[in-house]
């Protein structure tokens, strides 16, 4: 009889027994992510502790942790492309793309890097408690140059590409904040009318006003539409059903080539342009440019807009040929259009984390690619000379280098929100590409007198720095 | 004796697996946390001896002191990777341990001969209790300690050791009788329960008197098993339930302490740096342990106060996950059983509600700290037995195991004639 007690009460406790089991798996299962959450969790700093580096082209550290606290050498400059790591606030820009690969693996509470942990403590190999460093090619001294060009204004954001590789040199975007105090900004930065936050140049959505003109000229030379010799004659207007169009940037131009009306930025002309080519030769043009697909970049880049071409109207589409409209893109989108021209028509894709070193070893390493093919390069050869007559006689002299042939198109973005916006496109050397820019300042006016001279500043600085 | 060389392996066997596995567990120790090297084979010596020094023609289950020696190096290692100066004391302790459970063998085998003495038990717990409250000293708000030079010692260890020796010896003369009595019948059940209540209640009273409700709760929960096993009478364990229930509500309104206790458990972090910090850094510890854990000596247990003590089952599972906290929790299963195994062999009464008493004192103090450490209910500061740091606890389980081991022996299968039950 006593022994049929005790085996009762061997049941009563096999039944605690699972009852704790069962607690325990919901709170280091299920609960845990919560928990870990919780902002007084010491642990939080100590993954920062391990937390890999992210380098520039050149191996500075631009994001390190040093003493348990996450230290930004750029401060300002490029803030939104490397991002920030707060205890509170959680990651952004590279910080954010790359924190599986920054954290320590054993922290990450990835069940399959804590197994490789085991895994590799049983074969003996060191506990990695350091997480990955990630390296960039982001050039500090590009950055720092366009980060001061484009401090002098409220907004804007500029772009520097390798022509031939599509890499990322600098990537700027004004108002900026310092992610090495953003723990305690951050509540008062979040509020800002101006989003300092927001990565203008690959989230910003702009009209790239008459910077477009470089892909309507692809356009309209590659399909065999137009020569650069082709003749036009702009009066300074066009009526276009119950609408007139008048140029802004340059007064009436006359009787142009194609090359000229390029130069001198004619509205009327390129109205015309994008009439003559029509909707689908047109829109198979943003289509081969990868205009409106989802940008391949390694930090979520948002989706240039194109209007739907089942219901667009002739005055719609001209608008189109000239970068207004319902058309929105983002400095990099227009950067990379610029690249497909100075690349021979190969259009790059972006790239801004080249390689991601973990423990010595090379485990992310990027490999240059073509994003598309969108224009032969006997195209490319024509627009680059089209380009280069922007600055050497048409609105874009402010940007003229000495000694170095620049190719550019300025653009003056009209939009619903003040002035226009002033934007400059341009790379070089014109023979031999090896630096991309797209710069645009909101509401500042012609992209003549703003853009271009910061633009002109950066190629300086940019040429010297790569080879 | 040709039989000799199986009879000593077979004796050798588990303690050598146990002693294998704490060397492997040893080795990833942080270096010079533990050791020198000769007190570590000295230690492995002992526990050898231990399981060698037994009456000839008799067999025991070999198992319980393997299980204790392993679960105790389980700890030595937890304990010297949150505090190597903690591991170096707590290998003393653990040579005292295995010096006073191999002496003490010899009377632990004729155990039975202690059946008729009840009162003594009463008296020893009230002896220690007395030192307490002359030579005690308040550690951490509670007065449970005993401080003689260098040593520090928690009676109450060795207290809740005497109860169960009282009521097995109580029980087993009067269980019978009380489970023949009508529950209805006051007079009756006063008579025979009066007494049991009069031995085990001071020692209940004076646990909480001086808020150790850990130990109380254990106390209550031993003695419910012994008292349902020795009279199989349901309505007193449920009344003995009620009882405690009502003890809780009035605590819950009365007192401050329990009722901190309580509102941390139900809402940790609600006040995370203040009284709700123990429990809120053991549950980040817990989740950062995740199913397979950080890895030993990865994680940061040593965030928790005190966690080489209360919440060394929260430094196990950060480091070793809840994979490893099943392992251990399965461990004590484990040993609880085949304590409780031993108990249904015994062909007399007494031997049987001693070995079930300690092994239910092993199960549910297993159970009162590792479902307090994972919030099934409060967290009550006792030890997690072998593991925790602490030389009151560890020397007063390794008294509870060579109890239990000295019960389980039963004569071997070819000299049954040798001996019969010993009672």
């Amino acid at each position: 009889m006593t022994d049929r007690a005790i085996l009762r009460i061997r049941v009563v406790l096999v039944l605690a027994l699972l009852a704790i089991a069962g607690r325990q798996l919901y709170v280091q299962l299920i609960a845990a992510p919560t928990i870990s959450a919780v902002p007084t969790n010491p642990r939080r700093h100590l993954a920062d502790a391990g937390r890999g580096r992210i380098l520039a082209s050149d191996g500075t550290p631009l994001a390190q942790t040093v003493s348990g606290v996450r230290v930004y050498s750029m401060h300002g400059a490029a803030a939104q492309l490397i991002g920030y790591d707060s205890v509170r606030y959680g990651t952004s820009g590279i910080e954010d793309a790359y924190n599986a690969a920054l954290e320590p693996a054993t922290r990450s509470g990835d069940p399959f890097a804590q197994w490789q942990a085991l895994v590799d403590a049983f074969q003996g190999k060191p506990a990695s408690v350091h997480g990955a460093d990630v390296i960039t090619t982001i050039s500090p001294t590009i950055t720092r140059v366009l980060a001061e060009q484009l401090s002098r204004y409220p907004r804007g954001a500029g772009v520097v590409l390798d022509a031939r590789t599509g890499a990322v040199l600098a990537m700027v975007s004004q108002p900026t904040f310092d992610p090495n105090t953003i723990d305690t900004t951050f509540a008062k930065t979040v509020l800002l009318k101006q989003s300092p936050l927001l990565n203008r140049a690959i989230d910003g959505e702009y009209p790239p006003g008459s910077t477009f003109k470089i892909l309507t000229a692809s356009a309209a030379i590659d399909s065999g539409t137009f020569t650069p010799q082709s003749h036009f004659y702009d009066p300074g207007y066009l009526h276009i059903g119950s609408f007139t169009l008048h140029d802004n940037e340059g007064e009436a131009t006359g009787s142009q080539t194609l090359t000229g009306a390029f130069a001198l930025s004619s509205n009327v002309d390129f109205a015309r342009v994008g009439m003559k080519l029509g909707v689908d030769t047109f829109y198979e043009y943003l289509h081969r440019f990868d205009v409106g697909a989802s940008l391949d970049f390694q930090l979520p880049a948002t989706v240039s807009h194109i209007p739907d071409p089942k219901d667009l109207s002739d005055g719609e589409l001209a608008q189109l040929a000239f970068g207004q409209g319902a058309l929105t893109v983002s400095p990099l989108q227009m950067a990379l259009i610029a690249a497909a021209v100075a690349n021979g028509g190969k259009e790059p894709r972006p790239y801004v984390v080249r390689d991601v070193l973990r423990d010595g070893v090379h485990v992310g390493t990027v490999t240059p690619s073509t994003l598309a093919i969108p224009i032969t390069a006997d195209t490319a050869a024509a627009v680059t000379k089209m380009m280069v007559a922007v600055v050497k006689f048409g609105t874009g002299t402010t940007a003229a280098l000495p000694g170095v042939t620049v190719a550019g198109k300025t653009g003056t973005a009209t939009n619903p929100l003040g002035r226009p916006h002033s934007w400059f496109v341009c790379f070089a050397p014109a023979d031999a590409p090896r630096v991309v820019v797209a710069v645009v300042v909101e509401n500042a006016g012609y992209g003549a007198t703003v853009a271009a001279p910061i633009a002109r500043a950066v190629l300086a600085s940019a040429l010297k720095v790569v080879r | 004796m040709t039989n000799a060389l199986p009879v000593i392996a077979r004796r050798l066997v588990p303690m050598l697996i146990a002693l294998a596995l704490d060397a492997w567990m040893f080795s990833f120790a942080p270096v010079h946390a533990i050791g020198p090297s000769w007190m570590l084979l000295l230690l492995a010596a002992l526990a050898c001896f231990w399981v060698l020094w037994q009456p000839a023609g008799m067999r025991r289950d070999d198992f319980l002191p393997a299980l204790a020696v392993l679960l105790s190096g389980l700890g030595v290692m937890l304990v010297a990777r949150l505090s190597p100066h903690l591991a170096q004391r707590q290998l003393v302790w653990l040579l005292v341990s295995l010096v006073l459970a191999i002496s003490a063998g010899p009377f632990f085998s004729t155990i039975r001969r202690l059946a008729a003495v009840k009162y003594i038990w009463v008296i020893l717990s009230l002896i220690f209790f007395g030192l307490l409250v002359l030579f005690g000293r308040e550690v951490n708000g509670a007065k449970l300690w005993i401080v003689l030079g260098p040593v520090r010692y928690e009676p109450v260890e060795i207290i809740k050791l005497c109860i169960v020796f009282f009521l097995a010896a109580y029980l087993s003369e009067t269980g019978d009788v009380i489970a023949m009595t009508r529950p209805w019948s006051i007079r009756e059940n006063a008579k025979y329960l009066g007494p049991l209540l009069l031995g085990w209640l001071p020692a209940l009273i004076i646990l909480i008197l001086q808020h150790d409700i850990g130990m109380a709760a254990l106390l209550l929960a031993v003695f419910a098993s012994m008292l349902y096993a020795a009279t199989r009478r349901i309505d007193l364990v449920l009344g003995g339930l009620c009882v405690f229930a009502l003890c809780a509500w009035f605590a819950l309104h009365h007192y401050g302490y329990v009722q901190t206790r309580v509102s941390v458990w139900l809402h940790p972090f609600a006040d995370p740096l203040g009284r709700g910090y123990q429990s809120a850094q053991a549950y980040f510890s817990l989740a950062a342990g995740g199913l397979f854990g950080t890895g030993y000596r990865l994680g940061h247990p040593e965030f928790i106060p005190n966690v080489a003590n209360d919440y060394v089952y929260a430094a196990f599972s950060e480091e070793f996950g809840a994979l490893g906290g099943l392992v251990l929790l399965w461990l004590f299963g484990v040993l609880a059983f085949r304590m409780f195994a031993v108990a249904v062999a015994q062909p007399d009464l007494f031997a049987k509600l001693l070995a079930l008493g300690m092994g239910a004192t092993l199960a549910f103090q297993t159970v009162v700290i590792t479902g307090g450490v994972v919030g099934l209910f409060p967290l009550t500061g006792i030890t997690l037995p072998f593991v925790s740091y602490g030389g009151s606890s560890l020397l007063a389980n390794f008294l509870l195991v060579a109890l239990v081991w000295a019960i389980s022996a039963r004569p071997m299968t070819w000299s049954r004639e040798s001996s019969a039950s010993s009672s």
